[in-house]
C-alpha cells in the first residue's frame, strides 16, 4: 500500500471516530435533552427556543468543538516536538510556552485586569501575549547558539517554564483569598463552551500550528538519521527545527491560552498512535490530531458527566490516565533497550 | 573529463571555541576524483577524513577554498543538488524511532523530489532495487532496532543506493561485517564502480582494504594532504612510519600484486 | 362624555395600561452596572450563600428556582435544585432551570461563569458587599428586585436594631486588641474593607490586623503574635478548623490572649456570610470581646467553648 493510501484509510477510521464520539458526547449532560432532540437540534430542525436548543447548540456543540481542537493541537505538537528532539518521552509543556501562557492568564485574573473585558478575548489576549514572551524567549536562548541545536532548545525550554512556574507561584502566594479559588480553578485545565467567535481564532491559529509541523513531516522522519545525516540528504535542518518550534509553541500556546493547561495529551496520544502505525510523521501528525481530539473530547465528556452536575476537572483527569501510561511505556522501552 | 568533486585549496577551521584556539583542520588540501574513480582516504586519527566527508555532503562549510561538484562550485548547487550526486554512507545510524527498514532506505529518495509528501511507485521500486543490491530485501518490514550490525550496514549502503548518486562516500563501510559480509562488500563496491561508473571515495582504517580496491590513495596528516598517488607509491614504509608512528613492513600481495601494510608490533620493551 | 370620547379615553388609558406594564425593568447591581429585564424576576438562581440566607429571610423563596451546593442555610434551601458550586456551575443544569435572573458575586464566584451566562442570554446581579451598610443595602435591594420590600424593610429595621444594641452596651468601654484568624496555615486575616474588620470594631475592639491590606490578606504569624492581642477568635468553616490549629495557637504562650486564655472558636458562616445572621454574629463576636458587658458567668470565660 502507498503512503497515500495508507494515510487516506487512516484519517478515514479516525474521523469516523472522532465523530461517533463528538455525537455520543452531544448526547450526554447534565441536562435531560432526550436524544431525539439533540438530533433535530444538529440537523436544523429543533425548536427555534427553549433551554433544550441552549443547551445543545449553546453550551455543549462550542464546547466539544473546544475540546476536539484542544486535544488534536496538543497531540501534533507533542508529535512535532517529540520528532524534533528524537525522543518519544518528550511534551509541548517542556517548550516552556505553556508556562508563558499560564502566567498570562493568571496574572490578568489576580489583577482584575480581565474584568469587565466581557465577550472580547479577554483573559486569552493575556495567555497569548504570555505564549509570545515565552516563546520569544526561548527562540533567542537557542538562536544564540550555531544552528539551533535541539539540545539547547530543550534547556530553555525547561528554563523558561520553571521561570514562569515560580512566577505563577509568587501570584497564587499574594492573591486575595476569595479570588484563589479561581485561580487554582484555571491552572486546574478545563474545557469550557467557546463562543463561535473565539472559536473562529482558535481554529485558525490550531490550523496554522498543524500546517507549519505538518509540512515539514517528511524531513522529520529525515531527522531520525541524525541532523548531520538529515543534511547529507538535503535537508535543511535549521528551517525544519524554526518551523516545528514555531509550529508546536503556536499549537501549545494557543490551547493554554484558551482552554488552560492541559497535560500529557501531548505524550500519550503520539505515544499510542506510533505503536499502532509507526514512526512516520506523515500519517503520524494527522493520525494525532484526529485522534488526541477524540480522545480530549472523550476524557472531558468524562469529566463532565461522571459526578453530575459536578465536573471533575480534565486536566486532573488526563494526568492520572496519564501517570501509569507513562510507567508502563517507561517500563517497556527498558525492557526493549536491555537485551 | 569534468572530475566528479574536487576540492581546490581547501582549507576549514571550526569557529573559535571556548578554549580560544582555532586549530585548523586541514589546510589547503587540493584533490580531484575522476568519474569511475575509486579513492580511498587514509590516514591516522584526526588527520582530517571526517572533516573531509562532512565538507563534501554540505555538513560543514570550507574556511577557504572552492569544493566543486560534478564540475560546479557547491555553493551555488544548493544541498538538495549536492545530494543528488553525492551519498555518504555513515557508519551507523542513530539508533531512536523504529522506522522499517523500506521506510529508511526511502529516505534517500528525498533529494530527487524534496517538493513530494509521499514517495512516488518509482521511488518505492528504486529502492527495492537498492534493497536488492546489498541483500537486505527479506528485511524490508523489519524495524531498525531488531537488526544486528552488519545488517544495519548493508541497510545503510542501500539507501545511499537508493539516492543514485555519482558519488558514494563510504566512512569505515567493513568496521561492523564479519569477513563473509567484507567481501560481499568489497564484490558489491567492485560491482557498482565497474557496470554503474560508481566513483567510490572510500575512508578506511584498514590499509590493505584501500590498497585492494582503490585506484589511488590519498594519505592525510594533521589535515594537509602528504601524498597522493598509486597505492604502491603511496604505501611506502619509510612514508607510514613517519605518519603512523610505528613500525610497518610492506609486500607485496601474493594474488593481485598490490601492496599489503603489516605492522610490526613492538614486544614491549 | 359623548361616545367617541369615552372611547378615545379608553384607548389611551388600555395603551398607558400596556406600556407600563410592557416596560423593561432597569435595575443597578452593587457593582453599577445596570441591567435590563422584560419583567420583575420570578425564577432566580442564586450563586451565592448569603444571598440564599437573604431571599429566604425576606420571604422570597418562591422565586428562588436553584442553588449552589453550599448553600445550607436555612435547612430547606438544601432541597431546592443544585447547580454545582461556586466556582463551576454546571451551566446545563442551570439553563434548564430556565432562570430569569442569576445573583452572583465577584469574591466568590468567577468571571469567565459570568461571561458565560451572557452569552446564553441570562442577565447577571452582581453583589459585593463589604461593610455592613452595604449588607443591608443588599437586602433592601433584593426586596425591590423581588417585590418583598415590606419584609425586606422588617429585616433591615431588625438588624439595624440589634447593631445599635450591642454598639451601645459596648460603647465608651476600652478597646482590647483583637486578632481574627480566618484561616490558620497559611495565616489569613481580616484587613481594609474585610466586612469582619468592621464587625469587630462594632464590637467594641481593636483589630490588630485592620491595617494589613486590602480584603483578607495573608500575614506572618510572628507580625500577629508581635501585635500581642488580648482576644484571638479562631473561624471555623464547616469543621475544618479543628482542635489541632488551636492546640498550636495554645502553644504561643507569649501573648496576652493565651495567657488570659482569651482564645475563642466562632462559627465562620456567621461572621462573612452577609445576612441577617450577622447580627447573631456581631452579639456573638462582642460577648468574646466584652464578656463584662453581658450577662456572663463569674470568672474567666472557658478557651474554645462554643458560645
Amino acid at each position: 500500500m502507498t503512503g497515500g493510501a495508507r494515510l487516506l484509510w487512516v484519517c478515514g477510521g479516525l474521523l469516523a471516530l472522532l465523530v461517533a464520539v463528538a455525537i455520543g458526547s452531544l448526547l450526554v449532560g447534565a441536562a435531560p435533552v432526550p436524544p431525539g432532540a439533540v438530533l433535530d437540534l444538529l440537523t436544523g430542525r429543533g425548536p427555534a427556543g427553549g433551554s433544550d436548543r441552549t443547551v445543545v447548540l449553546s453550551i455543549r456543540l462550542p464546547r466539544v468543538a473546544a475540546a476536539m481542537l484542544a486535544g488534536g493541537a496538543l497531540a501534533v505538537a507533542g508529535a512535532g516536538f517529540q520528532a524534533l528532539t528524537r525522543n518519544p518521552l518528550a511534551e509541548p509543556s517542556i517548550l516552556g510556552v505553556s508556562g508563558g501562557a499560564a502566567f498570562g492568564v493568571v496574572l490578568a485574573q489576580v489583577s482584575g485586569l480581565g474584568q469587565g473585558v466581557v465577550e472580547a478575548l479577554g483573559l486569552t489576549v493575556f495567555g497569548f501575549t504570555g505564549a509570545v514572551a515565552a516563546g520569544a524567549a526561548v527562540y533567542l536562548i537557542a538562536s544564540s547558539a550555531a544552528g539551533f541545536p535541539v539540545h539547547t532548545l530543550l534547556l530553555a525550554g525547561v528554563i523558561v517554564g520553571i521561570f514562569f512556574s515560580a512566577a505563577i507561584t509568587v501570584l497564587i502566594s499574594i492573591v486575595d483569598a476569595n479570588r484563589l479559588g479561581g485561580v487554582i480553578h484555571w491552572l486546574l485545565g478545563s474545557v469550557a463552551p467557546i463562543p463561535p467567535s473565539q472559536l473562529g481564532i482558535f481554529a485558525l491559529a490550531t490550523a496554522a500550528g498543524v500546517w507549519l509541523v505538518l509540512g515539514q513531516a517528511r524531513a522529520l522522519n529525515l531527522l531520525a538519521l541524525g541532523e548531520e545525516g538529515a543534511l547529507e540528504l538535503g535537508v535543511d535542518a535549521l528551517r525544519v527545527k524554526r518551523r516545528i518550534f514555531v509550529g508546536a509553541a503556536l499549537l501549545t500556546g494557543t490551547v493554554v491560552a484558551f482552554v488552560g493547561p492541559i497535560g500529557f495529551i501531548g505524550l500519550i496520544v503520539p505515544q499510542v498512535f506510533r505503536m499502532l502505525l509507526g514512526p512516520d510523521n506523515r500519517v503520524l501528525v494527522p493520525a494525532a490530531l484526529l485522534g488526541g481530539g477524540a480522545f480530549l473530547l472523550a476524557a472531558d465528556t468524562l469529566a463532565r458527566t461522571v459526578v453530575a452536575p459536578a465536573e471533575l476537572s480534565v486536566g486532573v483527569l488526563t494526568s492520572f490516565c496519564g501517570a501509569p501510561f507513562f510507567i508502563w511505556l517507561l517500563r517497556s522501552r527498558v525492557a526493549r533497550v536491555t537485551p | 573529463m569534468t572530475a566528479l568533486t574536487e576540492f581546490r585549496d581547501v582549507s576549514f577551521a571550526y569557529p573559535a571555541g571556548a578554549k580560544g584556539r582555532a586549530p585548523f583542520e586541514l589546510r589547503e588540501l587540493s584533490f580531484a576524483l575522476a568519474p569511475g574513480e575509486v579513492l580511498g582516504l587514509i590516514g591516522p586519527n584526526a588527520a582530517g577524513k571526517t572533516t573531509v566527508i562532512r565538507l563534501l555532503s554540505r555538513v560543514l562549510r570550507p574556511s577557504r577554498g572552492t569544493i566543486m561538484v560534478a564540475g560546479e562550485p557547491a555553493e551555488s548547487l544548493g544541498r538538495v543538488a549536492v545530494a543528488r550526486r553525492i551519498a555518504v554512507v555513515p557508519q551507523d545510524v542513530p539508533q531512536g524511532f523504529p522506522y522499517t527498514v523500506e521506510q529508511l532506505v526511502l529516505m534517500g529518495r528525498f533529494p530527487h523530489a524534496p517538493a513530494r509528501f509521499f514517495e512516488s511507485r518509482e521511488d518505492l521500486r528504486i529502492a527495492r532495487a537498492a534493497m536488492a543490491m546489498t541483500g537486505v530485501e527479506a528485511l524490508a518490514a523489519e524495524p531498525l532496532d531488531r537488526l544486528s550490525g552488519g545488517e544495519r550496514q548493508r541497510v545503510v549502503l542501500a539507501r545511499a543506493l537508493a539516492q543514485e548518486p555519482r558519488l558514494l562516500v563510504l566512512d569505515e563501510p567493513t568496521s561492523h561485517l564479519d569477513l563473509r559480509y567484507q567481501a560481499e562488500c568489497v564484490a558489491l563496491l567492485r560491482r557498482l564502480n565497474r557496470d554503474r561508473g560508481l566513483g567510490i571515495l572510500l575512508v578506511s582504517h584498514d590499509l590493505n582494504l584501500a590498497a585492494e580496491v582503490s585506484d589511488r590513495l590519498l594519505l592525510l596528516a594533521g589535515g594537509a594532504a602528504v601524498r597522493l598517488g598509486a597505492p604502491e607509491d603511496v604505501l611506502q614504509e619509510s612514508l607510514l612510519e613517519a605518519v603512523y608512528g610505528c613500525r610497518v613492513s610492506v609486500d607485496k600481495h601474493p594474488a593481485t600484486g598490490r601492496p599489503t601494510v603489516s605492522v610490526l608490533w613492538p614486544d614491549g620493551r | 362624555m359623548s361616545r367617541p370620547l369615552r372611547r378615545l379615553a379608553l384607548i389611551a388609558l388600555g395603551l398607558v395600561w400596556t406600556a407600563s406594564g410592557a416596560a423593561a425593568l432597569t435595575v443597578v447591581d452593587q457593582t453599577g452596572r445596570s441591567l435590563s429585564l422584560p419583567a420583575p424576576p420570578r425564577r432566580i438562581v442564586s450563586l451565592v450563600p448569603s444571598v440564599t440566607e437573604v431571599l429566604y429571610a425576606i420571604g422570597a423563596q418562591d422565586a428562588l428556582v436553584g442553588v449552589t451546593d453550599f448553600c445550607d442555610y436555612p435547612p430547606e434551601a438544601r432541597r431546592k435544585p443544585h447547580v454545582g458550586d461556586m466556582l463551576s456551575p454546571n451551566l446545563e443544569t442551570l439553563v434548564t432551570l430556565k432562570p430569569d435572573l442569576v445573583v452572583a458575586t465577584r469574591s466568590g464566584n468567577r468571571e469567565e461563569t459570568f461571561d458565560q451566562l451572557k452569552r446564553l442570554g441570562i442577565p447577571v446581579y452582581l453583589v459585593d458587599p463589604l461593610t455592613v451598610d452595604d449588607v443591608r443595602r443588599l437586602v433592601a435591594d433584593l426586596g425591590d428586585l423581588t417585590g418583598h420590600r415590606d419584609r425586606a424593610a422588617a429585616v433591615d429595621h431588625d438588624l439595624e436594631r440589634r447593631i445599635a444594641a450591642v454598639r451601645d452596651r459596648v460603647k465608651d468601654r476600652p478597646q482590647p486588641r483583637v486578632l481574627y484568624v480566618l484561616w490558620p496555615e497559611p495565616l489569613i486575616v481580616p484587613g481594609r474593607g474585610a466586612l469582619v474588620s468592621e464587625l469587630i470594631a462594632l464590637a467594641g475592639g481593636a483589630s490588630v490586623t485592620a491595617d494589613q491590606g486590602q480584603g483578607y490578606p495573608r500575614m506572618s504569624l510572628e507580625a500577629a503574635v508581635g501585635r500581642a492581642p488580648e482576644v484571638i477568635v479562631l473561624a471555623r468553616h464547616g469543621s475544618r478548623v479543628g482542635p489541632t490549629a488551636r492546640e498550636q495557637w495554645l502553644r504561643l504562650e507569649s501573648m496576652p490572649a493565651i495567657k488570659s486564655g482569651r482564645l475563642y472558636l466562632a462559627d465562620g458562616d456567621l461572621m462573612h456570610r452577609y445576612g441577617p445572621r450577622l447580627a447573631i454574629g456581631l452579639e456573638k463576636l462582642a460577648r468574646m470581646i466584652h464578656p463584662e458587658a453581658f450577662d456572663a458567668p463569674a470568672g474567666a470565660p472557658r478557651p474554645g467553648a462554643p458560645r
